[in-house]
């Protein structure tokens, strides 16, 4: 009850402010007249009643302001007042305050944009239910512990594994490539079947429609062909159509029934790729021909309160089990790690992330000076105000609440702007390197940015606020009243000053020199030789229709199935503006080749010795213009035979063969023998090869890192059921991938064309080494460049406060004969040596600095160059920060100077 | 009648209390009641009276409402909430008490040499 009166009376004083203020009005004004009349009726004249009534009074607005004390406002309508006061006194110094916001909002808006891309990535990544309980299990096998393997089970380990006891849900899944038929040319899609409990796993609603449920298994009800979406999908094939549920899509000349669609969030990233469609499990059937049991994947959530260790003891020893089985095979000794979803992007972004964080929190910092450094110089000359108020009886708390109060106007200000800018700057990251990041992350700004954001603004109004304020809230009355003195400064505001213009110069030379680092790095990267020529060349890829009879038997020898490749490689030559094509399976750089053990003939193998194997047809080397160094290519008839021959790189011969010729050694690669029923190879492809031929180097292990010693052997000794092609084109290349499809779809009708043909010169930039180091230098450039203009914004203002305040100093100088040099001087003095400091002190901080950027920038090349370059711009550009203010104290007129009081 | 008596703190809103209990009144109304049944031996300051009541109102001890004046003119009626009641009570016992303490006190303090 109590309660309610109270904030009743506050709600009426602050919504309903002109009733109650007329209230306050009316009940004073009846008061007064009551007394006057009472006054009169004693006999006292009307005029001298009324005199009195008003002098026990007083004024009609002090009355409103004692009720606002009474029930307890006046605090807050003080404040209101202050806030008031600073946006006004914002509003008439427009120079000032766009400038100060200005460089609150670049660096609020930058650590926003930051931030709520740590957030998205980092912090909540996954819109799954109880996302850090999941976990992707792996096996390390203990011989090569760097090196995670997935696993899988059959159905019935995976029934065995499900109940386990420290589980809270299993899912499965397997990845498989159908094509979608229907249309003119069948086009491939990359199916995952999951588990039917993959909606209450995942705990994510559909966008349209439904998830995969119970009901979708072999004993559940619906028992039709169901398919949901991933968002993406739905976006590129159907435009986006709302009414896509209900309607049917065609997968290997089967239809199967849309029921839904999973919101953009909902990537699946634990699976090689995150998939086009989503099928039941019960919908996949192990092969019979060619016999292939279809593995699980597993996916776990442990139950609440389980601990990692705990639960991997408990699956080790269900693995344990599953090993003597004889498939899937499992390495000799092993042992299983959980591994939380959340720690694989950690690994892959964060350490970007955290660079850029930093960045943008040192721009912040520099904003921070800057709008420190802007309210000392204006507040000295606001000195003769706060005199004037600290004379008539403010306290020194109530001047510090309003500068203070000025200082958050001028942050919130800046933060409202700085949010508006990370709107767009927070997209960049994004555009910039978009394989950096998982491809779920999309960014929004959301309560906790928006938290965040307040958070920082009213720390950075403390920050630049509370030291300008504390000197500023103790004026000098006397000294400042009498005016005459005023124009000749004083030391301890220069002091502080000074010291602030240092770090702003120390810190922006940090950002220059690690925009230096990321640009030099990205044009190592840029300017890197590849060894072999992308432009104008074509990736491509097809899987083999092996799950089906009819299509198995046209593929399941080795000599058919190199004919058919063959076969496919003649049709797409003969279109129209094709140069060349050659098969190279996993053999299409900057990344290619699967590491192998090799042996060689004559040589005790004292230490495993491992080399990239790439699969070849012989015109590889003149479609991608790698040049032959010594010896020769296989032929024709040698290709389809696929067994003796090998031919290796540059980096090999000489790794291996240092000083003698690597032409004629007998090499061979035991693991190119293989007995799994899809992979048919040629006689004798794990026996003893020559080496007939010597390369030169081209980029197989990504760009930063050296060439990798790599074998070539022709493609027929080890084919799987999939094939890659590089085709060099005359012009654009993908423009020709719509006839390439006919022709290889007129060799067989189904055959599809695996998604994600590509350019290879589009594929270096989309490099993640290239991306990430071309959005550092882009990021960093910017945010070193604001940093830069900051500063000089900085260095300027005060050096023209300081001419403006030694105006009348400088006027009697230059009338006692003073030369115009010497003012000059003067005028800068403190300025250079703010900025010869900060410089010293920049150059320090970036010796300490400089090996952790180099390591995680991921640069080898020297810095020394870029930093000589970067401390000469910001020298020469601090030089005329200083300059340009201090002339106009060489041209001070005495006489006029004398007479500015 | 002799020096107007100053008034402690906080006494002045038990006196309005008092005032508004006997029936509701307006401000001046209030003020007279009190300098009336005081027999005008009470000096109120005028600075701290309309304070006094906007608190007694912030916390719903009294409640304000317009009305007619005898006059025929607008003016805000103050009554006692029964909150206001209750703390009006409490407030004479604690007064009551106090008083008599200070009394026993003083008279004790007179009764030694």
């Amino acid at each position: 009850m109590r309660m309610i009166a109270r904030f009743r009376s506050w709600w009426d004083a602050i919504v309903h402010r002109a009733r109650v203020d007329s209230d306050v009005e009316n009940e004073l004004q009846f008061h007064m007249d009551a007394y006057t009349q009472d006054l009169v009726h004693s006999g006292v004249p009307l005029e001298e009643a009324a005199r009195r009534a008003k002098v026990e009074f007083g004024q009609v607005h002090v009355q409103k302001e004692k009720y606002r004390a009474a029930i307890g406002l006046e605090p807050w309508h003080e404040l209101g007042g202050d806030i008031r006061y600073g946006l006004r006194s914002l509003w008439k110094n427009p120079g000032f305050s766009a400038v100060a916001i200005l460089s609150l909002a670049l660096g609020i808006g930058a650590t926003t944009a930051m931030f709520s891309l740590v957030y998205a990535v980092l912090i909540h990544p996954f819109p799954y239910a109880g996302a850090d309980r999941i976990m992707n299990p792996v096996l390390v096998d203990q011989e090569r512990p760097q090196q995670y393997r997935w696993f899988a089970m059959t159905a019935p380990q995976f029934q065995t594994f499900s109940r386990a006891k420290s589980l809270d849900g299993l899912l499965g899944f397997t990845n498989v490539n159908m094509e979608m038929t229907g249309d003119e040319l069948p086009e491939d899609v990359s199916l995952i079947y999951v588990t039917e409990n993959a909606q209450a796993f995942f705990g994510v609603p559909a966008l349209l429609g439904r998830g995969i449920q119970p009901s979708d298994s072999a004993e559940g009800v619906s028992q039709s062909n169901v398919a949901v979406l991933n968002y993406g999908f739905w976006r590129r094939h159907y435009g986006g159509d709302p009414g896509i549920v209900g309607r049917n899509i065609q997968l290997d000349h089967k239809n199967y029934s849309i029921v839904g669609v999973m919101p953009r969030s909902f990537a699946f990233t634990g699976a090689m790729d995150s998939g086009d469609i989503y099928l039941p499990r019960s919908l996949l059937r192990d092969g019979i021909s060619p016999q292939v049991t279809r593995p699980w994947t597993p996916w776990i959530k442990l139950k609440p309160g389980i601990s990692v260790a705990a639960a991997d003891a408990e699956l080790q020893a269900v693995l344990k089990q599953f090993a003597k089985e004889k498939f899937p095979p499992y390495p000799k000794h092993f042992h299983i790690q959980l591994q939380p979803i959340l720690l694989a992007r950690a690994q892959g972004s964060g350490s970007t992330l955290l660079l850029l964080f930093s960045a943008v929190l040192v721009l912040l910092l520099v904003g921070c000076l800057n709008c420190s450094i802007l309210l000392l110089a204006r507040g000295e000359a606001r000195a003769h105000e706060l005199a004037v108020r600290s004379a008539i009886g403010a306290s020194r708390w109530r001047i510090l609440r309003q500068l203070l109060v000025e200082a958050l106007t001028l942050s919130f200000s800046g933060a409202l702007l700085g949010v508006a800018l990370s709107w767009w700057l927070v997209r960049l990251p994004l555009k910039l390197a978009p394989d950096s990041f998982p491809p779920q992350s999309f960014v929004w700004i959301n309560l906790p940015i928006l938290g965040f954001s307040i958070g920082v603004a009213l720390l950075t109004g403390l920050l630049f606020g509370l030291g300008p304020a504390f000197r500023l809230s103790r004026p000098n009355v006397s000294r400042t009243m009498q005016s005459k003195l005023r124009r000749f400064g004083s030391a301890a505001g220069g002091r502080t000053l000074n010291a602030l213009i240092s770090s702003q110069i120390a810190l922006t030379l940090v950002l220059l020199a690690a925009a230096g680092t990321a640009v030099g790095a990205f044009l190592q990267v840029m300017n890197i030789p590849l060894g072999y020529d992308p432009h104008n060349v074509m990736g491509l890829g097809i899987v083999m229709h092996w799950n089906n009879p009819r299509d198995w038997d046209g593929i399941k020898s080795q000599r058919d199935r190199a004919t058919f490749i063959e076969q496919l490689r003649q049709k797409i030559v003969s279109s129209p503006g094709v140069l060349s094509v050659s098969v190279g399976v996993d053999a299409t750089p900057p990344y290619s080749g699967d590491e192998y053990v090799f042996e060689t003939l004559g040589k005790g193998s004292a230490q495993e010795e491992r080399a990239r194997i790439h699969r070849i047809s012989p015109n590889y080397f003149s479609t991608l213009k790698i040049p032959l160094l010594r010896g020769r290519l296989w032929d024709q008839t040698e290709n389809m035979h696929g067994d003796s021959v090998a031919i290796i790189n540059q980096s090999m011969a000489r790794h291996y063969w240092p000083s003698q010729s690597a032409i004629g050694q007998q090499i061979r690669i035991p693991s190119l023998k293989n007995n799994w029923p899809l992979i048919a190879t040629s006689p004798d492809s794990g026996g003893w090869r020559q080496v007939i031929g010597v390369v030169a180097d081209a980029r197989d292990d990504g760009l930063a890192g050296p060439v990798a010693p790599a074998i070539y052997v022709p493609y027929p000794t080890f084919m799987e059921p999939i094939a890659q092609f590089q085709i060099r084109t005359q012009g654009e290349p993908l423009a020709l991938l719509h006839s390439v499809r006919t022709a290889i779809a007129s060799v067989s009708s189904d055959q599809q064309v695996s998604n994600g043909a590509f350019d290879l010169e589009d594929s270096l930039t989309r490099d993640p080494d290239w991306s990430r180091q071309r959005l550092f230098s882009i990021l960093f450039a910017f945010f070193s460049g604001v940093a830069l203009v900051l500063a000089l914004v900085g260095l300027f203002s005060v050096v023209s406060y300081v001419v403006v305040q030694r105006t009348t100093e400088f006027g009697i100088r230059i009338a006692l004969g003073a030369p115009r040099r010497h003012i000059l001087w003067i005028s800068a003095r403190a300025a250079a040596l703010s900025v010869s400091i900060g410089v010293a002190l920049g150059l320090l901080i970036n010796l300490f600095l400089v090996k952790l950027l180099t390591r995680w920038m991921n640069s080898t090349g020297h810095t020394s160059g870029a930093l000589l370059y970067v401390t000469l711009l910001l020298i020469v550009c601090a030089f005329f920060a200083c300059l340009l203010p201090a002339r106009r104290a060489v041209f001070i007129h005495p006489i006029e100077a004398l007479r500015y009081e | 009648m002799g020096e107007p008596v100053e008034l402690l703190q906080g006494i002045l809103e038990v006196l309005v209390l008092k005032a508004v209990s006997l029936g509701p009144l307006h401000g001046y109304g209030i003020l007279l009641r009190i300098q009336q049944i005081s027999g005008n031996r009470l000096e109120i300051p005028q600075g701290s009276f309309y304070p006094a009541l906007y608190r007694l109102e912030h916390q719903g001890w009294i409640e304000g409402e317009w009305g007619e004046s005898e006059n025929n003119r607008k003016a805000k009626f103050y009554r006692l909430t029964a909150a206001g009641k209750r703390r009006f009570k409490s407030e004479t016992e604690k007064w009551t008490e106090m008083t008599d303490v200070v009394g026993t006190i003083l008279a004790a303090t007179l009764a030694k040499p």
